[in-house]
């Protein structure tokens, strides 16, 4: 599961991957150098490695400071996401009861956060958070899905010889779900460094970093750097991906379960008493916003900057703003929504036909798959100018930001759940001689509803991220601008309000989402893929 | 983003925001400490800063001056409410804003710039010289300082519905590709940038047209202004040596910090150079620079009157200045 | 050498599941004496899974009692008494064969070291030999389910359960090892409960075949083997050998009518 799909291409022959990007490198020079795209905006490759040989001296101390920031984040949302991950596949009730805080983390758009970073804390600070928090909830999931999808008849094993939950976890589940912790890191560690560069863009605390250069740039007119840092970035966070593809792909072979594990998953706590379970509800819920004030307090920032829960509520509610502040927010979410839930479909689909293609197409899709990461890890802010030439500041520009940021995770998701079919369950249609079409209808595309959920669940936030981004920097509409307006004019309070709201309605889709998920899955007899 | 309300944002140049990653310190035993928070990076926009800390004017006045450089992360209201500055560079809107609704304790003792720099920029190809020219073409303006331009609109009697303005995202490509037809930028600073790729600009000040606000205010709590007056006024004096040095030969500064203030920064000499030219009419002031006087106060509170947010006098103490 | 063997009484086992219950096991007795080797046999479904899962501590029962020589299942697990095969070989896939024989003594905290030598003699004893470096990955069906078998013996086990242990084994290789585990089995002297389907292995290795049937998964009769030990490949073509399987075919089936 962790090698791309495709990737299993033939040796001996140039591989596709590489072909294509030639001639797609090609075709990029000629149109750049002739100026034939966006009245010349897109410069040629060529371009771009003289411009970053010129600027050769003032990469180092970027790079190397972003490097920091990312790597500090990595590591601390590791220890965190893995650490968090056993207590939560270990004991199913700290993992409800801290769901609140789990879904909050995990719909955090970064944008609406990184300006509450910036006002409470200092220097290197915001940027270890962001890359920590990008970091944390992917590590965290791939922890308890990789422990508790572990082979229960090798967990049987162990405890028939007396063993117990840590012999179990030590023995079995922790090497078991290697493959999938080291699938997390694969996804976490680009996030890690994209949280960085964000921080920094956004606001980081620091004067070095890619963030920071590339906004520095910004005013230069000077696209060639802006694409020059877009790429190295780039490579940063592709090599980091690489990194942890390989090391996972070393892994894989050995640690599939050979057969079809038919085990029907334990159920949920449901002999539990109503009240036990209200309460543990209602503590989840609670938990984030005691986070939320635990920051505030622990971060000693002053109230005028920092609002709590309650600072919050009595701007948008009680205050003399607070019928102006709802205005503008709700004015604001009316332009923002509609375009994230479409934005959303539309990368979600993409994703579906793409990971679908993959096992029928597998080498046309390792061809794309270049290209695809490029447009992850490129920083957005870098390709604005372009787009916005090639698109203009409408919807059609918020829905292709919307799409590109969502489908990749999607499809890495999907391309993942396909690869996860049971070899004997996928040859038992072709056994009976049917076609890779039917085979699909039959066995892969059901098989992979479960994953399919999981990748809707993962494309909320980054949908409402890919919104709020387009309506900063280039549409002036909706939260995203709502948020950029209200650090300039300093109301501390719009900023709570809306970086609040935004994980609410974040935390809210992903809510509807899994209550779906879990009705369709449970008809299906199917179990939720984390 | 926030800084974008002074724009610069944008013509900050270039890798820029280099500069340094350790305060810079002018060292100085057994004198008072104080600790300044700019508002952008290095560049030449706080030269007069840079020149007093070489020439050691703050240690002659027993300063023992903390410099922190600014950048689009920092919030500089925000450092001296947490404690981490003593004074602060701002611009007036905030400033005010922040007093007049949310209360917070500050005071503005000067101002570096009697004229805020903030300008609508166009190619001279497709020249806009007025308000009046806006009508019926696209501006890209920072979100921040939408209500600014609608409100210069306004007092131009020119309808801002009449003009499109679109989010500015801090690159004058999309102004010299055409897709805008012009930008709301510092005129100091990014029509070297524009006219380095071969393109001449024109541009006017929204000062010009109404809207007249200072620029880079020294703001301070009302704590610091207690505890701290006295050094508050040695520090102006010595920064107003400082920029008085700087510019009896604008061009002769830049060339000496480029491997020291300005090292690292993408930014050219020939960049720093320009802006130090094109700042010296909007810094200087008979009065002497940081200066506030009744009319420009007068004026500040009006403008800001017009976008929405009511100042009073009160906010602004020319105390310290008087005893420079 | 083992003081009591193996005993269940009055086991009961209710599963809930998707809105419906079945009642997997109703009333289950059985005795095995210290050094006694007892097969369970029954069709698919008859619950003789959970018996075993039962009795190793893996399941609770919702009634009765389940002792192995005296103590609790968990207990007599966690005091190393109990050797296990599973159905599905259940090896851990990223271990060597080796390391994978080796997995019951690191559960129980023994020294790997002190054991090398057994845990070769064991691998060889499967016909393993030159495979210890291997990874399940890598082995047939059949070879994985050999070292299951190694890794079921490799604590000198008391207690020695095994569930359908040689069910993906080629009859050739599956008479071999039934010979192989009568000869272990001897050595160990170790009371063996063996769950199959295999009426033949049944009757070759078992002092006592319990029949059972389902719904519910209860014991109908209790047939004892009478032939010598140690038993020969010979036997599998003796005339009572076959009486008794068919015996015990109609006992399975006689079931099924009465049902």
């Amino acid at each position: 599961m962790a090698a791309l799909p495709g990737e299993r291409a033939s040796a001996g022959r140039i591989p596709p991957g590489l072909r294509n990007l030639v001639i797609l490198l090609l075709l990029w020079e000629v149109v750049g150098h002739f100026g034939l795209v966006a009245q010349g905006a897109l410069p040629s490759p060529t371009a771009i490695l003289e411009r970053l040989w010129i600027d050769r001296a003032d990469y180092p101390r970027h790079i190397e400071a972003t490097l920091i920031g990312s790597s500090l984040g990595f590591l601390f949302g590791n220890l965190i996401g893995v650490g968090a991950g056993i207590v939560f596949a270990l004991s199913p009730r700290m993992l409800r009861l801290f769901r609140g805080v789990n879904v909050a983390i995990f719909s955090l758009p970064a944008i609406a956060i990184a300006p509450i970073l910036t006002l409470t804390l200092t220097g290197m600070e915001p940027r270890v958070v962001l890359a920590t928090l990008g970091v944390y909830f992917v590590t965290m999931t791939a922890t308890v899905v990789g422990i508790s999808q572990a082979d229960s008849r090798a967990t049987d094993m162990v405890r028939a010889y007396g063993g117990g939950r840590v012999k179990v976890l030590t023995m079995v589940q922790l090497r078991g779900a290697l493959p999938s912790i080291l699938s997390g890191f694969r996804i976490a560690a680009p996030n890690a460094v994209l949280g960085a560069i964000l921080a920094e863009f956004g606001g980081g605390g620091d004067r070095w970093g890619l963030g920071v250069y590339l906004l520095g740039s910004l005013g230069q007119g000077m696209p060639t750097r802006l694409w020059g840092i877009g790429l190295v970035a780039t490579a940063i966070a592709g090599l980091s991906y690489l990194a942890f593809a390989l090391i996972a792909r070393r892994f894989v072979g050995a640690t599939r379960a050979v057969t079809l594990n038919a085990a029907v998953p334990g159920g949920d706590a449901t002999d539990e008493p109503l009240a036990s379970r209200l309460l543990f509800a209602a503590g989840s819920l609670a938990l984030p916003f005691c986070f939320w004030w635990l920051f505030i307090w622990g971060t000693g920032a002053p109230w005028l900057i920092a609002k709590t829960p309650l600072g919050v509520a009595d701007y948008l509610f009680f205050s003399p703003a607070s019928a102006s502040a709802q205005a503008r927010l709700l004015h604001a979410l009316g332009q923002t929504l509609p375009v994230t839930g479409i934005g959303m479909l539309v990368g979600l689909a993409f994703a579906f036909l793409l990971a679908i293609s993959s096992r029928l197409f597998p080498e046309a899709v390792r061809a794309f798959m270049p290209v695809a990461l490029v447009t992850q890890t490129m920083p957005l802010v870098a390709l604005t100018p372009l787009l916005v030439l090639i698109l203009g500041r409408g919807t059609s520009l918020t829905l292709w930001v919307t799409i590109s940021v969502t489908f990749f995770p999607a499809f890495v998701t999907l391309a993942q759940g396909l690869a996860l079919v049971p070899r004997s369950a996928v040859e038992l249609p072709r056994a009976y001689g049917a076609g890779v079409w039917r085979e699909m209808r039959m066995v892969t595309i059901p098989a992979s509803l479960p994953y399919l959920f999981a990748a809707t669940r993962l494309t909320v936030p980054r949908a409402l991220l890919g919104v709020m981004i387009a309506e900063w920097l280039a549409t002036g509409t909706g939260l995203g601008n709502l948020l950029n307006q209200s650090r300039g004019y300093l109301d501390y309070g719009m900023i709570w309000t809306v970086a609040a709201v935004a994980v609410l309605v974040s935390a809210a889709c992903y809510q509807i989402v899994v209550l779906a998920e879990r009705r369709v899955l449970r008809r299906l007899g199917m179990r939720t893929a984390e | 983003m926030l800084r974008l309300n002074r724009r610069r944002f944008l013509g900050s140049s270039a890798a820029g925001l280099v500069a340094s990653a350790l305060p810079m310190r002018s060292f100085a035993a057994g004198s008072s400490p104080l600790r300044m928070q700019a508002s952008w990076i290095n560049d030449g926009e706080f030269m007069g800063y840079f020149v007093a800390i070489d020439k050691g004017y703050y240690k002659a006045e027993g300063l023992d001056l903390t410099y922190l450089p600014g950048g689009p992360d920092v919030i500089p209201e925000s450092t001296i409410i947490a404690g981490h500055a003593d004074l602060t560079l701002t611009t007036p809107d905030t400033t005010i804003k922040a007093i007049a609704e949310q209360g917070a304790p500050f005071k503005i003792i000067g101002t570096e710039y009697q004229k805020n720099p903030l300008g609508v920029i166009s190619l001279a190809s497709k020249p806009i010289r007025t308000p009046a020219d806006l009508v019926g073409k696209t501006l890209a303006v920072p979100p921040v300082n939408v209500i600014s331009v609608d409100a210069m609109l306004k007092l131009n009697h020119v309808d801002p519905s009449k003009v499109k303005i679109v989010p500015y995202a801090y690159d004058p490509t999309p102004l010299i590709k055409g897709e805008v037809d012009a930008t709301l930028d510092f005129v100091t600073d990014v029509p070297y940038t524009i006219e380095q790729q071969g393109v001449k600009v024109v541009s006017f000040l929204l000062y010009d047209y109404g809207f007249t606000i200072y620029n880079d205010t020294v703001v301070v709590t009302e704590d610091v202004l207690k505890s701290k007056r006295k050094e508050l006024v040695a520090w102006l004096r010595a920064s107003r040596k400082g920029w008085n040095d700087n510019f009896a030969d604008p061009k002769a500064w830049p060339p000496k910090f480029k491997d020291t203030w300005f090292k690292g920064s993408g930014r050219t000499v020939g960049n720093e150079v320009f802006l130090n030219e094109a700042q010296k009419p909007l810094i200087e002031t008979p009065k002497g620079i940081f200066s506030m006087t009744e009319e420009g106060i007068d004026a500040n509170l009006k403008a800001l009157a017009d976008v929405g947010i009511k100042g009073t006098r009160k906010m602004f103490d020319t105390t310290l200045l008087e005893e420079i | 050498m083992a003081a009591e063997g193996l005993s269940l009484a009055g086991i009961g086992k209710t599963f809930r599941g998707r809105g419906r219950t079945v009642e997997a096991l109703r009333e289950v007795s059985l005795t095995c004496p210290a050094g006694s080797f007892t097969a369970l046999i029954g069709p698919s479904g008859c619950g003789k899974s959970t018996v075993m899962r039962i009795a190793l501590g893996l399941e609770a029962p919702d009634t009765g009692t389940a002792r192995i020589a005296g103590m609790a299942p968990a207990e007599a697990a966690r005091s190393g008494l109990t050797g296990v095969a599973f159905q599905d070989a259940a090896l851990l896939p990223w271990r060597s064969v080796m390391r994978n024989v080796e997995a019951p003594l690191e559960v129980l905290g023994r020294k790997r070291d002190a054991h090398t030598a057994r845990v070769r003699a064991l691998i060889d004893l499967v016909g393993l030999t030159g495979y210890e470096n291997s990874l399940p990955g890598e082995l047939s069906g059949g070879m994985r389910q050999r070292v299951a078998i190694a890794r079921a013996l490799v604590t000198e086990p008391q207690v020695l359960f095994m569930d359908e242990p040689f069910g993906a084994l080629d009859q050739i290789l599956r008479r071999q090892m039934n010979v192989e585990l009568q000869r272990v089995w001897a050595e160990t002297g170790s009371t063996a409960l063996l769950v199959t389907h295999g009426i033949d292995e049944a009757v070759f290795l078992a002092d006592r075949v319990l029949v059972m049937q389902a719904n519910p998964g209860r014991i109908v009769e209790a047939i004892e083997v009478p032939f010598a030990r140690p038993r020969a490949p010979s036997l599998w073509s003796d005339p009572a050998f076959h009486a008794l399987c068919d015996r015990i075919a109609e006992a399975l089936t006689g079931g099924a009518v009465d049902a």
